[in-house]
């Protein structure tokens, strides 16, 4: 590596924080109790740290450590990729650090806190580990280290069964997922001689099976169809703080290993482009459709982190697509469409589910056919919420609007730049997909915010709640004014984006000249449009100020909050629509003795059947169990003769081995 | 120059839209063999409308306030940038006019106003908001579609850029048909949604706005008179574009053919209501797949041709 180091100052940030998570680790581990705040505040200030650290310069440090890992040394990169990331993750984890304390009020009986921050810290210390490290086998360590964190994250409310479920659904979903991973990165070291990233040359025929291994275990732990299963099992189990850390930057980072590998190393197997950009489009629609009919706030949000990185995915596998097709400027575009996405997601996710977090502490209610109204009693949550679904849905102007533009112009240029009529038809129906998704979502989110913040409460928890902790609503606008900000500020994001060098190498024209969106000017103009029109009415409403009354129910008489629309009914039109992806069906029964006129009781439930697991993982994992459950029986017979004649097969082997070598 | 585009776009906010929903409105009428109201009756109503007071739900919040402003600003600023009367848009060249840009920005005026119908907790508003967002599932990529066919002609996504610039008359002639599919459906008019219905079975916008009332029903209304001209005017320019010499014409006979398609596809929106019957519910999504499969058809002539 010919790069400089990082200069002093910046190398003193990184070690500081890394200081600060390993003391914050330490506390929880020795002190059991007693040390929260302080741990809260190292993990906290590690976070700070860390965003301040990759605001610095790039180069490479070498830890002068004496001994080695296999033979590789402990080395770190810091390069604008890995900033980037690096940002990612100070941002959202220093939200989560302001929110927790509050929200743990609620959990302090059933979760461990002084081990819930250890987890923390080490979860936001191994994913900047993730990003920052040279070679494959620190990140292997580092990737570990990420999953037992988070697994004692997802696991912190052990007491409730369905958590201890999500948890080991989830433990299972990383192992498979490390399993390819580890098998790609051995197959790769096998080709190469080398554990360097940087060193990594392959191409032709000879990349793909080392690509596709790594693809798919990077696929499994960012919840990437059709290994998406475990992200909506595991993400709603975990405390909200958590679900934002996971879904905000934890999946992110296998975005940010398929960059560094995929789409900007040198694996460059052709197949692998298009896959991704196919497979993220299933995955946009996919988690879209199945968040629609979750009732559950968290498992919706979770569903719609399948989306967005089927979206961020798309501008991935764009970019390769592009870089093959010799579109240079294509591949820069689409790779800044997938980055900026990722910052994006990152931030209004987290932001969705600390409020989510927020309304769970205040009503210990998360099913949202039983909340309402929660505008009245939670006015900062719930601006924040609508904020983060504004930004979501990607409207205008703010910040998931500019990376879902990018995306836009990347599959717009593939449909006018493709030197096929096949690639150019691809790239316009991708267009039309692309906005099909975001109807459902904004569908989804005007159901959620519908459904859980307007409206009257459908339940006594919900008449009751009352607004979050100062510290869980900081943490919340701070993501809020993010959101508004960065959509704003896009320019300045796609500077520091085109650092990195797009998949085709230099010579593309500057990225930062695409956005040509005059967005703060539109954000003006609306304002004042509106603010004129408020002044109007209110000058009009002088002489006739606005009347109170009940809200229309056709001359019944008060109906109470249950003849509300819910959640079920909302969706069921566009349930019914895509009805054959998922055997939607809406059932109605009606009972009662003349139940054609006077029903004495309706009761009204929509099932639908997932195919993945019912038809593909269920058969899967029977089998796997069936097989391995005879198979272990027959290995592990219990005689002890048995036993020694494995010991002395082994033994036999590894000398004939050491013998070879 | 710039003070005759002032004046056209004055119109074109101020005058042409409820001209446009008086004109179909008179037009239904004669059908019906009624007299019907004057044309300008939308002007007087609109008066009344801001002139009476209003009555708000106790359940409403600052949402239910706040979405009608939001809308009809959102309605503004679209009819500005989206050259829709022929007339060249205000600050052509500053790429305020990307088709995508616009298309979101209208889903935002749809968000609040959706927002806005449960925000009173009324299961009328429920059901509006429900049926307006599985309509916009359909309706988004068909336009999405059909206008990126056109941007594949002209090289750009700008709407200013679009209409400026030759395309394949075959493409704007699918995508044009197309655009129209999907403005009646995003207008809510027949044969998806019935304007003057007051059946729930059937109700689509009607249920949205149900508790809307004085002067912020007078603002969903001047919104929905503005979309009306944006969604029906984009159709037409897109139908005229297929004349190759259109944009080359007088900017005079440009805004002159223009507004004539306008109202003659407001006439056209009118016979539809005289003549056909409201689809039933289900079957919405049927008449839909007309305008993708419409969308479709111009990105395969687009990309084959482009």
């Amino acid at each position: 590596m010919s790069e400089p180091g990082v200069s002093g100052a910046v190398a003193g940030c990184y070690a500081v924080a890394f200081l600060l998570w390993l003391i914050a680790v330490a506390f929880g581990v020795i002190a059991r109790r007693g040390a929260l705040r302080l741990q809260a505040l190292l993990v906290g200030a590690g976070s700070g740290l860390l965003i301040a650290a990759a605001l610095g310069g790039n180069g490479t440090v070498a830890l002068p450590l004496p001994w080695f890992l296999g033979d590789a040394p402990f080395t770190f990169v810091v390069d604008p990729l890995s900033r980037w990331f690096l940002i990612i993750t100070g941002l959202v984890g220093l939200a989560a650090t302001v929110f927790s304390p509050g929200y743990l009020l609620h959990l302090r009986r059933r979760v461990a806190l002084g081990l819930y921050w250890s987890a923390l810290a080490l979860l936001m210390a191994s994913m900047a580990l993730v990003v920052l490290a040279a070679n494959a086998l620190v990140f292997l360590v580092a990737w570990e280290l990420m999953a037992l964190a988070s697994f004692a994250l997802v696991a912190a409310d052990h007491e409730q069964h369905a958590v201890r479920q999500a948890a080991l659904v989830y433990l299972g979903a990383t192992r498979a997922g490390t399993a390819f991973l580890m098998g790609g990165f051995l197959w790769a070291h096998q080709l190469t001689g080398s554990w360097q990233f940087s060193s990594w040359w392959l191409s032709g025929p000879a990349a793909l099976g080392p690509a596709l291994l790594i693809f798919i275990g990077l696929a499994t732990k960012a919840g990437c169809w059709p290994f998406h299963l475990w992200l909506p099992i595991a993400h709603p189990a975990a405390p909200a703080p958590v679900s934002a850390v996971m879904s905000g930057v934890m999946i992110k980072t296998a975005i940010y290993a398929m960059v560094r590998l995929l789409v900007l190393g040198h694996l460059a197997a052709p197949p692998i482009g298009p896959l991704i950009l196919a497979l993220g489009a299933v995955s946009a629609f996919w988690g879209v459709l199945f968040a629609l009919l979750q009732h559950d706030l968290k498992r919706l949000l979770a569903y719609h982190s399948v989306e967005n990185i089927g979206l961020i995915m798309m501008g991935l596998g764009l970019s390769m697509v592009a870089g093959h097709l010799h579109l240079p400027l294509l591949a820069q575009i689409a790779l800044a469409a997938g980055l900026f996405h990722t910052l994006n997601h990152a931030l209004f996710k987290s932001l969705l589910f600390l409020g989510a977090g927020a309304v769970d502490a205040r009503t210990h209610e998360r099913d949202i056919e039983r909340l309402g109204g929660l505008i009245h009693r939670m006015p900062w949550t719930g601006a924040c919420f609508i904020t983060g679904s504004a930004a979501i849905c990607a409207l205008p102007p703010l910040n998931g609007f500019a990376s879902e533009w990018l995306l836009y112009q990347g599959l717009l240029g593939l449909a006018m730049g493709g030197p096929a009529g096949g690639t150019r038809l691809a790239g316009l129906l991708l267009v039309g997909w692309l906005a099909l998704v975001g109807a459902l979502a904004l569908a989804c989110f005007v159901k959620a915010v519908g459904i859980v913040f307007l409206g009257r409460p459908r339940s006594r928890p919900a008449e009751q709640a009352r607004e979050a902790t100062p510290g869980m609503i900081g943490a919340q606008l701070f993501l809020a004014l993010a959101c508004a900000a960065l959509g704003l500020a896009a320019p300045a994001v796609l500077r520091f984006l085109s650092q990195i060098p797009g998949a085709a190498g230099s010579g593309a024209p500057p990225l930062a000249q695409v956005w040509t969106l005059p967005l703060p000017m539109l954000l003006l103009a609306l304002a004042a449009t509106a603010a004129a029109l408020a002044g109007w009415i209110a000058v009009l409403s002088r002489s006739r100020p606005a009347r109170r009354y009940i809200t229309w129910e056709c001359g019944f008489g008060d109906l109470g909050p249950r003849t509300q629309y819910t959640a079920a009914s909302f969706a069921q039109p566009i349930g019914r629509m895509f009805g054959a992806v998922y055997r939607y069906s809406l059932d109605v029964r009606v009972g009662g003795r003349d139940r054609r006129h006077f029903p004495e009781s309706v009761a009204v439930a929509s099932t639908y059947e997932p195919y993945l697991e019912t038809r593909v993982y269920g058969p899967l994992l029977r089998w796997f169990q069936r097989v391995a459950g005879t198979l272990v029986m027959r290995l592990q017979a219990g005689s002890i003769h048995q036993y020694l004649l494995y010991m002395g097969l082994a033994l036999a082997l590894l000398l004939w081995l050491g013998y070879r070598a | 120059m710039t003070v005759l585009l002032l004046a056209l776009h004055g119109a074109n906010l101020t005058v042409v839209p409820l001209l446009l929903v008086g004109v179909i409105r008179k037009l239904k009428a004669r059908m019906q063999n009624r007299l019907g109201a004057p044309l300008l009756q939308p002007f007087y109503d609109t008066a009344k409308l801001l002139r009476k007071g209003e009555t708000i739900s106790h359940t409403a919040g600052w949402i239910f306030l706040w979405a009608p402003r939001l809308g009809l600003a959102v309605a503004v600023i679209a009819a500005l940038l989206v050259p829709w009367s022929g007339a060249p848009i205000l600050g052509a060249g500053g790429h305020a006019s990307d088709f995508i840009l616009i298309l979101y920005l209208l889903a935002l005026g749809k968000f609040a106003a959706l927002l806005a119908a449960m925000d009173t907790g009324s299961a009328f508003g429920g059901l509006g908001a429900s049926r307006e967002a599985a309509l916009s599932v359909l309706v988004e990529p068909t336009l999405a579609i059909g206008l990126g066919a056109l941007a594949l002609g002209a090289h750009s996504t700008d709407l200013a850029v679009i209409y400026a610039s030759p395309a394949i008359p075959l493409v704007a002639l699918l995508a044009g048909l197309a655009l129209i599919v999907a403005a009646l459906t995003e207008l809510s008019r027949m044969p998806v949604d019935d304007p003057t219905t007051h059946l729930e079975l059937t109700m689509v916008h009607e249920a949205l706005i149900l508790e809307n009332s004085g002067r912020n029903l007078a603002l969903t209304e001047l919104a929905v008179a503005l979309r009306t001209c944006i969604f029906l005017g984009l159709a037409v320019q897109t139908l005229l574009h297929a004349w190759p010499r259109y944009p080359g014409l007088p900017l005079a006979a440009r805004c002159g053919i223009g507004w004539a398609g306008l109202f003659g596809a407001g006439a056209m929106v009118a016979v539809a209501e005289g003549l056909l019957v409201k689809l039933n519910w289900r079957r919405v999504p049927n008449f839909i797949a007309f305008g993708i499969a419409l969308s479709l058809l111009a990105a395969l002539v687009a990309a084959a041709r482009g």
